[in-house]
């Protein structure tokens, strides 16, 4: 099929679309961090003079912060500037401004640092090399421990025909979105304004406040176009710095990171080891334990969500009569833990598939027919005793079956076919809201997230507002604003933005059509048209042109206003199956399932992936070619991870693979052909029963492309990624 | 090396720029002093293809070329008009098959095609086609609309 065009092709194909790199003020100055030398050690000195003395150079340290905090957070963590400790390599230390990059590396070369190095955690597994103890809780390097429990797990373990046991081993991943971040900021009167290329203008907003010590109505915050988020543009990151630069020089400064620092300071997923045990008796599964160890680089203690959330990927989708799940959040380091599309779920659908699939194989029984015979279905309850709701699962994964036995009855010899699923819980987060403007001749939308490049918003909330006033899509108007004018908005994260804004849209829409029928007299809900460019509408017996109906003020306004809004309602889990920590309930239940057929290089052991299939449950699909593209660009960055992609740290805590040459993303050459096919009939909580699509596509790829290798050479890999050496291991040739 | 003036010949203008230093890179001469930001900064190491242009029609990373080097060349940009056909093919091919998304990428790629179309015609055969745009990088698409907006403008051969 092909795509419609895109809204935003044109100033994108024009070379005009002004993305946070290109951010460009008269006068405005090129910051750069002082970054730490070493992983952990105390700071003797900090000496800033000779930097401080370069011409037209200011440099800020932890010294200069209280000229701008409030009683802000000032802890380790949160600090803008190592306090005293460093605690992660390449840490900032301080910060510069300089009239040009040049100048503002000189700046930071002539900064004079002393550290007296500390012992340095790298490495999760060296901090518990046997499982955490009791004690472990009182472990500085804990930040976070959580434990569940329903069932007789013990029992059933003794029960059992067959426990099988494994450990399973996951590297840490990065966005890569292709522009690194950037942001340009200005101090205007009393406004701190700062444009930015972020996922969330409000979210930033909020941290900046919060870091800063300052009101957050005192702050502005613009979006400008995204090169790409993936969830490392979620919360602040330059934008304090750029701003306290601007305040200290009186000059607009931009801060925008170099591709090496993307890599070295960005958040993301961190390595992982989980253990699996599963106890199957006549053929079913009877009791699982899971266990997780979750490294999260020096994430506060009590701020990380990634555990908690996180492992409760790792207990579905696949019914148990008991389970017992353990999961500690261990700190290293390394930069703060972050969010990385779908955090850490591709990871736990590849430790839950392969092991099942394994524990089939164990069992002598077929794989699929296994975990088929297992999936979820709506109307069950979870481990954590939470209803599922409509989830299409396992219809994707027949259909995914289908496509296997059909790809198997012709695939080449030494080729393998296999199928791999997984979920993800969409249109998660805070609320949104937005406000319409419907005037004679066009419907507006303003909101306050930035199109990232998913075409959630230019395209899934233009469908939306598009087909519940019945007005044509080149009627709407997308139009975004700033945090001092938009409605607000949590910012584009959770595969949320139609979920939350589109059901936003929709009562907004109502509240109008309800406003133009009482102006015609009559009740209910007018009917929208176009005329020869001009709106009409029509509601009971009668019919007038739009612009007839608007007051005044209202024309002067551009239209009429509605404002819509929509936080998601909460879900619960069973609260007595908690023993410790904070577990999340699931809002959509969003499934896939996905089928690779893959050829292993008999003496390399590197796997190329030669065709692909995804099926997936998004509810109701809005925009089928936005759809589409979501799904084939999540399951090329899912075989990323898969395959290559691993961010290797050193024991002395560096990045040793900060670069694109040596942290391998998928090249045109090495992506299949990927066919898509929505299963629809499972409807979520979007508008028309939509469900989040922006994250689900990457989850069951790294699963599908293990499982289907095993099927090629019998290789079973337990770490992620499947890089070539791995498989060859596994295979014996090395 | 001192700075010393350039010539280029960017889009059909023809530009001097005085004070060029030597190390300057085309791609920092043509977004901060011809304010051209179309073409885009990523990597700055010549591995994500990004920065493409055209110099005298042949595709070249504008990150890891010298700005001296290429003086008095003709440079193709993003933001050339219409008046360059195959680019403008191009661009309505990418238009068609929907072949961006957050659209970073985008110019280098519109560039690296035109460039390999120019230099080795639209009867190319497809796999040397693709195996042309190697050194461009997307993670939004997956590459499938991109390589659907190829297959378009192949199929265009008279
Ligand atoms: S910026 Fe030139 S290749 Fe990446
Ligand atoms: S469209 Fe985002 S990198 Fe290609």
């Amino acid at each position: 099929m092909t795509a419609a065009a895109r809204p935003d092709a044109g100033v994108k194909l024009a070379g005009t679309a002004v993305f946070g790199t290109d951010l460009d003020v008269p006068g405005m100055l090129w910051a750069a961090f002082v970054p730490a030398p070493i992983a952990h050690g105390r700071i003797r000195s900090l000496d800033l003079r000779a930097a401080r003395a370069l011409p037209g150079v200011t440099v800020l340290g932890p010294d200069d912060l209280g000229r701008f905090f409030g009683p802000a957070e000032r802890d380790q963590e949160r600090s803008l500037f190592a306090l005293g400790e460093v605690i992660y390599r390449n840490q900032p230390l301080a910060v510069v401004a300089a009239p040009s990059a040049l100048e503002a590396r000189a700046a930071v070369d002539a900064v004079k640092v002393e550290i007296d190095p500390l012992p340095i955690i790298a490495d999760l597994e060296t901090v518990f090399p046997d499982w955490p103890g009791s004690d472990a809780d009182a472990s500085p390097q804990v930040a976070a421990h959580v434990h569940a429990r329903h069932g007789n797990v013990d029992d059933e373990f003794r029960g059992a025909d067959r426990v099988v046991s494994e450990t399973y081993r996951t590297a840490s991943v990065h966005q890569v979105a292709l522009e690194p971040h950037a942001c340009v900021a200005e101090i205007r009167g009393d406004v701190w304004y700062v444009r930015t290329s972020t996922q969330s203008p409000f979210g930033v907003r909020e941290d900046t406040a919060s870091l800063l010590g300052i009101p957050e109505s005192s702050i502005v915050v613009d979006g400008t176009w995204v090169g790409g988020g993936f969830g490392g543009k979620g919360s602040s990151f330059l934008e304090p710095y750029a701003l306290i630069l601007a305040r200290a020089t009186g000059r607009p400064v931009r801060f925008a990171l170099g591709y090496r620092e993307e890599f070295r300071l960005g958040r993301t997923t961190l390595p992982a080891v989980v253990r699996m045990e599963t106890a199957v008796k006549d053929g079913r599964i009877r009791a699982r334990r899971v266990r997780l160890l979750l490294d999260v680089g020096t994430s506060l203690p009590g701020r990380d969500f990634a555990t908690g959330y996180s492992i409760g990927f790792l207990l579905g989708p696949y019914r148990t009569e008991s389970f017992e799940v353990e999961g500690y959040a261990v700190r290293t380091n390394k930069p703060p833990f972050g969010p990385h599309r779908a955090p850490f779920a591709p990871q736990c659908a590849f430790v839950v598939e392969s092991h099942l699939d394994h524990v089939a194989r164990e069992m002598n029984l077929d794989g699929e027919e296994f975990r088929a015979s297992h999936l979820w279905r709506e109307g069950e309850s979870t481990l954590l005793g939470q209803t599922i709701g409509p989830f299409g699962i396992a219809a994707a994964f027949e259909r995914a079956r289908a496509t296997a036995r059909a790809w198997r009855a012709e695939a080449a010899p030494g080729h393998g076919v296999g199928v791999g699923c997984g979920f993800w819980s969409t249109s998660t987060g805070a609320g949104g809201e937005v406000r319409l403007r419907l005037g004679p001749q066009r419907l507006v939308v303003l909101e306050g997230e930035r199109e990232i490049g998913s075409g959630s918003v230019l395209a899934g909330l233009a469908a939306v507002a598009s087909r519940v006033t019945g007005l044509p899509r080149d009627r709407v108007v997308i139009e975004y604003g700033n945090t001092a004018v938009a409605p607000y908005d949590s910012g584009v994260y959770g595969s949320r933005t139609l979920g939350a804004l589109g059901r936003a849209i929709e009562e907004a829409a109502v509240a109008l059509r309800r406003t133009v029928a009482e102006r015609l007299g009559a009740r209910g809900q007018a009917e929208l048209s176009v005329e020869r460019g001009e709106i009409y509408a029509e509601a009971g017996e009668r019919r007038a042109a739009l612009t007839l109906l608007l007051t005044p003020e209202e024309h002067d306004a551009g239209g009429l206003v509605a404002d819509g809004r929509h936080y998601a309602p909460s879900r619960l889990i069973d609260d007595s199956r908690v023993l410790s920590g904070t577990f999340y309930p699931y809002t959509d239940f969003t499934g896939a399932a996905h089928v690779a057929e893959v050829v292993v290089d008999p003496e390399t052991g590197a796997v190329r992936v030669v065709r692909y299939a995804a099926f997936h449950d998004a509810g109701t699909v809005v925009d089928a070619g936005a759809a589409q593209a979501q799904v084939e660009g999540g399951v090329a960055m899912g075989l990323g991870a898969a395959l290559t992609e691993e961010a290797i740290w050193s024991d002395d805590g560096r990045l040793v693979n900060a670069g694109l040459l040596d942290y391998r993303i998928p090249t045109l050459g090495e992506i299949p052909p990927i066919s898509v096919e929505f299963i629809e009939g499972f409807a979520g909580a979007g508008p028309f029963g939509a469900k989040g699509l922006g994250e689900p596509p990457i989850v069951p790829v790294p699963a599908t492309v293990a499982i289907a290798t095993r099927a090629a050479c019998g290789a079973h890999v337990t770490e992620l990624p499947l890089s070539a050496e791995r498989v060859a291991r596994a295979l014996k040739l090395l | 090396m001192t700075p010393r003036p350039l010539r280029l010949n960017v889009n059909g203008t023809a530009e001097e720029i005085p004070d060029v230093p030597g190390p300057e890179r085309l791609l920092d001469t043509l977004r901060w002093r011809l304010k051209l930001k179309g073409t885009k900064e990523g990597c700055r190491t010549g591995d994500c293809g990004a920065c493409t242009v055209l110099v005298d029609g042949r595709s070249c990373l504008s990150c890891l070329t010298l700005a001296h080097e290429v003086d008095g060349s003709t440079v193709t940009t993003i933001e050339v008009g219409a008046e360059e056909v195959l680019v403008a093919r191009v661009r309505a091919a990418f238009d068609t098959a929907g072949a961006l998304q957050c659209g970073y990428c985008t110019p280098g790629f519109v560039m690296a095609v035109a460039g390999l179309l120019g230099e080795r015609g639209t009867a190319a055969p497809r796999e040397e086609l693709l195996e042309g745009l190697g050194g461009n990088l997307c993670r939004c698409t997956g590459y499938a609309a991109i390589v659907r907006a190829v297959d378009l403008l192949r199929t265009e051969v008279p």
